[in-house]
């Protein structure tokens, strides 16, 4: 009986103290930028730090924090969501055109629809055997093409706007209900996972997925039902923004891709699987936010957002990757 | 026996040094010590044969040669020239080669292009390609080994056989790098080989021998005295001597490989333990055949450990993964208890109360960032639900019952398993299938492999209190002295077919030499 308590001489001690200092630095890396951020932008404009702008810089984080809260299940599992935006800009869409027909049943319409179609893409990964990043990819471009051929190329009004006046209100007159939802999603499916043996499961497929499958874990339907929520995530910001815009496009979403990578890999999440959490998303999704409303305040053009979020998506996974779990980097 | 190993030859002739001489190797890994202080001298102009069991230390004192494995302490020599080895390059540089047991060549390339691949040479000049020249140096290597094989043909279009030729062309470019005759290290060379390309390898082989030294690993024992001029056994990480291929026979090489220390007694008085009452059939597997395994029938009765063993290829990995589900059926019925076990995947054979311990413990026994508790209760979710809903009290409650019992050493219930010594990774692998006392038939897939001795037996311990439960075993050894040991009863296989079958009741226990006749 002479097995060691850890593997190691003082050696391999050492580095493991030092990768935990770094995940305990990592863990908390979401919410210091976001302080650090607020403390930036309050300096650079002293009238920044008010209800008003606040309220607003929550409003607008809404879609982003559900597509980043849906698409970080796929992350979890060992995959990516490329098709989030597309989807969400088809929801749009499919919003607009259906809502004279389908009246106050329309949101759950488009939900169920797009739950449906990222169910197709995650049964097209695990049945067909390809990989995530090629089937949303494809599905990024079907989707777009779909957007564009139903919309007749360009916004449909919507002018009923009953069926979304709920998700302007505000709770307690301050926080906007939008907000309340994607709070209440990232809750909601937190809580899931951590109540039933999901978490478990999805963290085992992300890490090891041989491991898991040989443990008996449900691999497979884990990732159908990882593709499904980021599908229905996509529909629900889709509604998100039908309310703030009043119409459908083939494009509106289009440029939230970026953003969403980005909050999820800002937050921490292992863009190799396992480690992360919506709540990290969350965290990743405001700091994208403040950024993006903070880009003007301190005189930076907007054209130059979409430099900053292919800086931040590189920098963030360089800090985040645990090089000894990829062989290869591809 | 003749060892001159203690020799200091400082200073030396480089002209009568040997090719290649290893002092004192040593390697540690965590757990275990792959290396203990290896002696080696390879002649020019011989071929040396290595032997020994899994976890002897081959593959580790192979990596070390070529610069894969950097040893913690010793010296590598070579004609009487201290080197230091870091990568393959420097190996290569310094005249030492060697062909991989899992072959290293780009498929979709043509044979010519693979031997020339890394070592271009006059082949390419100011970064393009120049192709006549490269078929040509490719042919001179192909001509070197007196093959015919086509140099412009596909490498995936080539037999396995044709392709271990390209890799030995390939492998001798190195002597383009050194003025001296190379070094060739073959590792397992003919495990994948039939009998008749065997004869073309040797033949090869004794052709290399005449401008090279070559070093030979197989486990097949005829083949090593067949083929080599001298041979040398490791055991346990240290070299325990070395014998004239042509004095010696395959028993003599067996008792050094696995030593007379008598060290298999603790098996045997655990097994003494057993209560040997009429036990009913649990597991009747018939006709069951796959990619690698045909027809094989096997019987595992309850609180039976059933061993098989076989050489690398004979199949009885995949029979194993097989039962488990995670490796496709194309005939067979298995029967679990009187009913048709359902051999779809692995979820089925969880749920039907099978389990299963993979050999590579670290990348598909456990899920090394996640705690130990998790890992425990990774399979059978319910011994920690309320219905759908996981309780933290049940589960610790439960966990920390099982790291008790097996006297598990770990800071506590959340700990990252990875940070675990093997042996207590194993362990808490083992209570997975434990948890929900459900477990009826173990499949066992090298259980002990990378644990050092202490942990083994402590592993040895828990298996033999799980037959004494009722728990059937098929147990896949690390080596034929476990095998023996543990088995009650063992079942050869070679390629892919259940050929014989051995009663190995305590008491009256086969030898290996026994088994391996068997074997090959």
């Amino acid at each position: 009986m002479s097995t060691p308590v850890i593997t190691t001489p003082a050696a391999e001690a050492a580095v493991t103290g030092r990768a935990g200092v770094g995940r305990r630095l990592t863990s908390f890396m979401p919410v210091i930028a976001l302080v650090v951020l607020l403390a930036a932008l309050t300096v650079a404009d002293p009238g920044f730090l008010t209800l008003n702008s606040l309220t607003a810089a929550a409003r607008t984080s809404a879609p982003l924090v559900v597509l980043a809260a849906g698409a970080t299940l796929v992350v979890l599992c060992g995959g990516i969501d490329l098709s989030i935006a597309a989807l969400c800009s088809l929801a749009t869409v499919f919003f607009a055109l259906w809502l004279p027909d389908a009246g106050g049943l329309t949101t759950v319409a488009v939900i169920a629809a797009t739950a449906a179609i990222g169910a197709v893409q995650g049964v097209a990964h695990v049945l067909l055997r390809i990989p995530s990043f090629i089937v949303t990819l494809g599905g990024m471009s079907i989707f777009s093409a779909i957007a564009l051929v139903i919309s007749d190329a360009g916004p449909i009004r919507v002018v009923d706007r009953d069926a979304t006046h709920w998700l302007t209100l505000y709770v307690g007159g301050v926080v906007p209900m939008a907000f309340v939802v994607a709070l209440l999603v990232v809750v909601v499916v937190s809580l899931v996972l951590r109540l039933t043996p999901l978490e478990s499961w999805i963290r085992a497929t992300g890490y090891s997925e041989s491991a898991a499958r040989l443990a008996g874990a449900p691999v497979d339907v884990v990732k159908i039902a990882a593709f499904t929520v980021s599908g229905a995530c996509a529909g629900l910001a889709a509604v998100m923004l039908v309310s703030r815009n009043f119409s459908g496009s083939p494009t509106m979403a289009d440029n939230l891709l970026l953003p969403a990578v980005a909050a999820i890999v800002v937050g921490g999440t292992a863009i190799t699987g396992g480690h992360g959490s919506l709540w990290r998303s969350l965290a990743g999704a405001l700091v994208v936010t403040l950024l993006r409303v903070g880009l003007p305040i301190v005189g930076v053009p907007s054209a130059y957002e979409q430099i900053l979020y292919g800086a931040i998506i590189v920098a963030a996974v360089a800090l985040t990757l645990d090089r000894s779990k990829v062989l290869t980097i591809k | 026996m003749t060892t001159n190993l203690s020799r200091r030859p400082e200073p030396r002739v480089p002209a009568s040094a040997p090719a290649l001489e290893v002092r004192g190797l040593v390697k540690h890994y965590p757990g275990v010590k792959a290396l203990d202080g290896v002696d080696l001298v390879v002649r020019r102009n011989e071929v040396l044969g290595l032997a020994g069991e899994n976890g002897a230390g081959k593959s580790t004192l192979l990596k070390a040669l070529v610069g894969l494995v950097r040893p913690d302490a010793g010296e590598i020599w070579v004609r009487g020239e201290k080197v230091r080895l870091g990568s393959i390059t420097d190996a290569a540089n310094h005249g030492i080669g060697m062909v991989f047991q899992e072959q290293s060549l780009v498929p979709n390339l043509t044979a010519a292009e693979n031997i020339v691949l890394g070592s271009e040479g006059p082949g390419v000049r100011h970064g393009i390609y120049r192709w006549n020249t490269l078929r040509r140096l490719a042919q001179e290597q192909l001509d070197k080994i007196g093959s015919h094989i086509d140099p412009l043909a596909r490498t995936d279009s080539l037999t396995f056989a044709d392709r271990q030729m390209v890799e030995i062309a390939k492998v001798l470019r190195i002597e383009e790098r050194t003025s001296h005759p190379p070094v060739i290290i073959l590792d397992e060379p003919t495990s994948v080989l039939e009998s008749k390309e065997i004869e073309t390898l040797f033949t090869q082989v004794r052709r290399l021998r005449e401008f090279a030294s070559v070093v030979f690993v197989s486990h097949r024992l005829d083949e090593v005295l067949d083929v080599c001029d001298r041979v040398a056994v490791l055991r346990g990480g240290r070299s325990v001597g070395e014998v004239p291929a042509a004095e010696a026979a395959p028993a003599e090489l067996h008792r050094m490989m696995i030593g007379s220390t008598g060290s298999d007694d603790h098996y045997h008085g655990a097994a003494a333990e057993r209560r040997d009452e009429p036990r009913r059939p649990r597991l009747v597997v018939r006709g069951l055949s796959g990619r690698s395994f045909r027809d094989v029938d096997l019987d595992v009765h309850a609180g039976e450990i059933v061993g098989i063993v076989g050489v690398h290829g004979s199949g009885r990995e995949d029979v194993c993964r097989a039962l488990f589900g995670a490796e496709p059926t194309t005939a067979g019925d298995v029967v679990l208890d009187g009913e048709k076990l359902d051999l779809s995947g692995t979820r089925a054979a969880c749920a039907a109360g099978v389990g299963y311990v993979p050999a590579e413990r670290k990348t598909e026994g456990m899920v090394g960032p996640m705690s130990v508790a998790d890992n425990m209760t990774l399979t059978k979710q319910k011994s920690r639900c309320t219905g759908p809903v996981v309780r933290p009290g049940k589960q610790a409650k439960l966990v920390d019952g099982w790291i008790e019992r097996l006297s598990i050493r770990t800071p506590d219930r959340g700990t990252a398993i990875q940070r675990l010594s093997g042996g207590n990774q194993q362990k808490v692998v083992l209570a997975r299938w434990l948890v929900a006392g459900d477990v009826r038939l173990l499949l066992l897939d090298h259980p002990t492999r990378g644990l050092d001795v202490g942990a083994r037996s402590e592993v040895y311990r828990l298996l033999r209190e799980l037959a004494n439960q009722g728990v059937a075993m098929v147990l896949l050894a690390d080596s034929l002295e476990e095998a023996i040991g543990m088995s009650d009863r063992i079942v050869v296989m070679s390629d892919g077919r259940a050929t014989t079958e051995v009663a190995a009741p305590t008491g009256d226990k086969p030898t290996p030499l026994d088994l391996v006749k068997e074997m090959v």
